[in-house]
């Protein structure tokens, strides 16, 4: 794991409790094509995106977006 | 601080609790002043009334030692006359005046202080007079001139006997006014303290009814939300009421909501896929 992956981890952690790593790694390898582990500071952004959309399915709007800004401050 | 649960109960009870004591002392002060203001009042009311009748009293024996005294000049024709009839008249003038003087400081207003000034006047007019009368007696009790100073001397005792009659009049008031000053300041005190009960019993009533709502309404939203889940229904929203320890419980119960979401829809996917895969075998 990368600095970078376990900083984006904590982050989503008190969103996604134990779905975290499957949450990431899902949305890692969907649309960066990467793994978690290889996330660079660089992908943030991108990342942060699809983590907006992707948590908007799970929980409501303001916590999503909560989490996706907190990830693209990365 | 944390609002947790204890602390907002600390803090509710602690404002209901500095609430009663300020109702309390209140209502001490209020009885306090009370006390204080008839005792004043009752005080002020009663020696005025007391120096009114003790001047009314040595007004009547000095006017008698005085008479006495005209009485044995005229009957030893200016020649007998017993001095010490006018030096008990002289005692009573003289306590008259302390009397007339001490009414004057005690008086609660101006209208009071006036008459007892018009007493003290009076009782310094009969001094002259009296002094003027014996003076002018002892020379020639029959001349025009001593009759006039006697008779001046009669009209500043009639004064006298007239002002402090007012003076006493004046006292019976002032003892009136207190009775009136007494009712007025427990009919006020009695409303100031009913006032303050009900303000302290209202606000100690919306303190409880917050507190009551600030613990309720987050425990309330978190067992609808958890009968909710209970039931297969995932797309509740878990709202945080608060920062206390409910609020902790409501991210903890939301967290474990998205997590069973998430996993159900990756179960889901997977089983389509299985679905799809058979099928295309």
């Amino acid at each position: 794991m990368s600095a970078v992956s376990d900083r984006v981890t904590a982050i989503c952690q008190p969103y996604f409790g134990p779905a975290t790593s499957s949450f990431l790694a899902r949305q890692c390898k969907s649309h960066l094509k990467i793994e978690v582990s290889d996330l660079t500071q660089a992908q943030c952004k991108e990342l942060s995106k699809w983590i907006g959309v992707g948590a908007g399915l799970l929980m409501d709007q303001a916590k999503a977006t909560e989490v996706a800004e907190k990830v693209a401050r990365l | 601080m944390k609002p947790t649960i204890r602390n907002k109960l600390v803090g509710g009870f602690s404002a209901v609790l500095v609430l009663l004591t300020a109702v309390a002392g209140i209502g001490g002060y209020a009885v306090y002043s009370l006390k204080s203001s008839a005792y004043d009042a009752t005080r002020v009311g009663s020696r005025l009334n007391a120096i009114a009748i003790e001047i009314q009293l040595h007004n009547l024996e000095a006017e008698r030692r005085a008479t006495k005294y005209m009485t044995a000049l005229k009957a030893s024709n200016g020649q007998g006359a017993q001095e010490g009839f006018l030096e008990e008249a002289a005692f009573e003038v003289h306590e008259i005046e302390t009397l007339s003087a001490q009414a004057v400081t005690l008086a609660p207003s101006k209208e009071y202080r006036d008459k007892f000034e018009k007493v003290a006047t009076a009782v310094a007019d009969y001094k002259t007079a009296l002094s003027h009368a014996v003076g002018l007696a002892k020379k020639d009790l029959n001349s025009a001139e001593t009759k006039e100073a006697i008779s001046s001397y009669e009209d500043a005792a009639e004064d006298l006997h007239e002002t402090a009659e007012d003076g006493e009049a004046m006292g019976r008031k002032a003892s009136e006014a207190s009775l009136a000053s007494i009712e007025s300041t427990s009919g006020r005190s009695v409303t100031l303290v009913t006032v303050i009960s009900l303000l302290g019993l209202a606000l100690g009533s919306f303190v409880s009814f917050k507190l009551a709502h600030a613990i309720l309404d987050p425990v309330e939203h978190l067992k609808t939300v958890a009968e909710s889940v209970s039931l297969g229904n995932l797309d509740i929203a878990v709202r945080r009421y608060s920062g206390d320890e409910i609020g902790d419980l409501a991210d903890s119960f939301s967290r474990m909501v998205t997590a069973v979401k998430f996993f159900r829809m990756e179960a889901e996917e997977s089983l389509e896929a299985a679905n799809a895969h058979g099928g295309d075998r």
